[in-house]
């Protein structure tokens, strides 16, 4: 036996005007939202690929001792530093990976940085700052040119991005000497390091990387040894006030002077108080043992397995220590963006299901206009799957339109918005990335699925 | 095709019709390769009858079997199988596609018996080949009648029901369909149930039956 039929004449048997309008309706629907579900998805993940690219790691924070008091309380201010048992206690804490120091510099340092490229040509952006050395296994990493030795030309610096977007967008719209400068042309600028209160010493230096983690100016940590060593000037912590028979001898001494005097009879009767509380006198060579706090860190850099550890905040909050963590702005953009992209994604979702409702009705609607013929050819042994297989083929073709429609706006929308972004200087992917596209074919199949089941329940309904 | 009918009473059936009836409410049974005739006047139940048994109704008491199976077993896809392959049914109402041709028409069977001369030839028996390519709607009744005809014989069987497959014949047509209608059935070893209001057409009837 074979088949008589074509199916061409079996389709249109069961060709109805249909309800042209709802059909219409649901097309247009489904298009817009399974276009905006496929733009929310895919420019979702762009954005996550970008900040996860430019934003600073989760898992580093650095912690410093809460700074107290004014200029005038600053010579009674307690002790900034952490000493060796304090470290050891964080580093034991749970989830603290490594710790690193934060060293500084003990001299005054002024910096001309000149933006024509060339010294002494044009205006130089002058500026007191500071330095700061962490061990190099903290960096981001670690440049080529971040070597150091005595007697070399250059001293490498690195600082945060964000210091050259301040630059950027800060500085040089209003300032006509002052460039806006490419990360290149910021490396490439010549900068006099000047040393001591009245600019003794002159160094070179040119800025060779910019950290997205650490939010310091920082340079080797073999350089600010030896310069701190070289250029070192004591500070008011350093001085203190000699008691011998209770009474103060003399001025303040600082403490190398006082190391001095160990060789003297009787030295170890005599006391020491800090120059801010003359009152608070403890024995000379209780401050000598002590270890020195020159090479205490004042605050220090922590790399934690992820959040960090209750153990950690409780630790950090009972000792009243401030914690940073690094660009913390990124995470609020992030969630802020999350929360539009799941706005979008639900009323794409919303309005799929709409469409899906709207087909489901629209097709019922069609089965129902056709439903005589349907009758006649179910009695003369056609089987509800063969004209099902009719009515669903229109839906495909229909729906093939659509999906295609949204593709094509989808990878239209991409482009602009990445030539957009290229003009912000973000670079982002030109196609739909792959996740996109197995999102769609599982959505169509998804959609696909529901209004086969819909197309051949109404037609087994007539059936009967 | 045997068909075995068990006190079969459809539900709308008027009581008096039921009594004086050779086929519902009793024992009866439609055997292999035979010919039946039902006559009736309008209204006895002829069309019911034929519906009963290509599975169209089963508003009905009673039992009915088909090939020893009780309908009611039968499942949907048992039904669809028997619609396309062993009982080939002619609609009073005929069921015809208006928007196709006669042809078209012939042609919308879902597969084709392969003992059934072609269409042309059964065409030219009953004198419709001038209309074959004709939209239905154009077509008298009696042509409109003979080409469900040839549709219904084009669809392969081991029954065929006829309802009422003269009403709008003249006797000469009405004898060339009953000669097709013959050759048919025995060609396919086919038993034939065929409704009349009361003319009995040119095909030796094994058994005939008043409803």
């Amino acid at each position: 036996m074979k088949d008589t039929f074509s199916n061409s004449k079996l389709g249109s048997c069961l060709v109805s005007r249909g309800p042209r309008r709802e059909l219409f309706i649901a097309s247009f629907g489904c298009f817009i939202g399974t276009t905006l579900l496929l733009l929310a998805i895919q420019i979702y993940q762009d954005a996550t690929i970008y900040l996860e690219n430019n934003e600073g790691p989760k898992n580093y924070f650095t912690i410093n001792k809460k700074i107290e008091g004014g200029a005038l309380l600053n010579l009674a201010k307690k002790e900034e530093s952490f000493d060796k048992q304090e470290l050891d206690t964080i580093r034991q804490l749970t989830g603290v990976k490594r710790i690193g120091g934060f060293v500084r510099n003990k001299f005054p340092i002024t910096l001309y940085i000149w933006p024509s490229g060339k010294i002494g040509f044009g205006a130089a952006a002058k500026t007191d700052l500071f330095f700061e050395s962490i061990p190099d296994e903290f960096l981001d990493f670690i440049p080529k040119e971040w070597e150091w030795e005595e007697n070399a030309s250059i001293v490498p610096i690195m600082v945060p991005k964000f210091y050259l977007d301040l630059w950027n967008f800060g500085l040089a719209p209003s300032r006509v000497e002052y460039p806006a400068l490419s990360t290149d042309a910021a490396k490439g600028m010549p900068i006099e390091i000047f040393i001591g209160k009245n600019k003794e010493t002159t160094l070179n230096g040119r800025f060779v990387a910019f950290s997205k983690r650490i939010n310091s100016v920082l340079v080797p940590e073999s350089f600010l040894n030896w310069a701190n060593q070289k250029f070192a000037q004591p500070d008011s912590r350093d001085f203190y006030f000699l008691w011998k028979e209770g009474t103060i001898d003399g001025p303040p001494r600082s403490r190398s002077d006082l190391s001095k005097l160990q060789t003297l009879p009787d030295f170890k009767s005599w006391e020491i108080s800090p120059l801010g509380n003359p009152a608070s006198r403890s024995s000379i060579s209780s401050l000598l043992q002590k270890q020195d706090s020159d090479n205490e860190p004042s605050r220090i850099i922590l790399e934690i397995a992820d959040t960090p550890s209750p153990a950690l905040l409780e630790y950090i909050d009972r000792n009243e220590y401030e914690l940073n963590r690094e660009f913390p702005d990124q995470d609020l953009i992030k969630k802020a963006l999350q929360g539009i992209f799941a706005g979008v994604i639900g009323i794409g979702i919303l309005l799929s299901l709409l469409s899906i409702a709207t087909f489901a009705t629209s097709f019922k609607l069609v089965v129902s206009q056709s439903s005589e013929h349907v009758k006649n050819l179910l009695l003369l042994g056609f089987s509800p799957g063969q004209i099902s297989q009719i009515f669903y083929k229109r839906f495909q073709k229909l729906f093939i339109y659509i999906i295609s429609g949204s593709f094509v706006v989808c990878l239209l929308s991409k482009y602009f918005l990445g030539q957009t972004a290229i003009e912000f200087g973000i670079n982002i992917e030109s196609n739909l990335s792959e996740y996109t596209v197995v999102f769609t074919v599982l959505y169509s199949i998804v959609f696909l699925i529901v209004n086969k089941t819909n197309i051949s329940n109404s037609v087994l309904k007539l059936d009967k | 095709m045997r068909i075995e009918l068990n006190h079969v009473v459809p539900y709308p059936l008027p009581k008096e019709v039921i009594q004086s009836s050779d086929v519902w409410d009793t024992k009866l049974c439609f055997k292999p390769n035979s010919a039946n005739l039902v006559s009736a006047q309008s209204g006895m139940g002829k069309s019911t009858l034929l519906h009963l048994l290509y599975g169209m109704r089963k508003d009905f008491s009673g039992n009915l079997s088909i090939d020893g199976k009780d309908s009611s077993t039968l499942s949907r896809e048992d039904w669809i199988n028997i619609r396309k392959t062993s009982i080939s049914l002619l609609f009073q109402d005929l069921r015809l596609f208006p928007h196709l041709t006669a042809l078209e028409n012939i042609n919308l069977i879902p597969v084709a018996n392969p003992n059934a001369p072609v269409v042309e030839e059964m065409a030219d028996q009953l004198g419709i080949t001038a209309f074959l390519h004709q939209s239905v709607v154009t077509l008298s009744h009696g042509q409109r009648q003979r080409v469900a005809l040839v549709r219904a014989l084009r669809k392969p069987f081991q029954l065929l029901l006829l309802d009422e497959p003269f009403s709008h014949l003249d006797e000469v047509n009405q004898s060339k369909a009953s000669s097709l209608i013959k050759g048919l059935v025995q060609i396919n070893g086919a038993s034939l149930i065929l409704s009349t209001l009361g003319s009995v057409p040119e095909i030796p009837f094994d058994q005939t039956y008043s409803l």
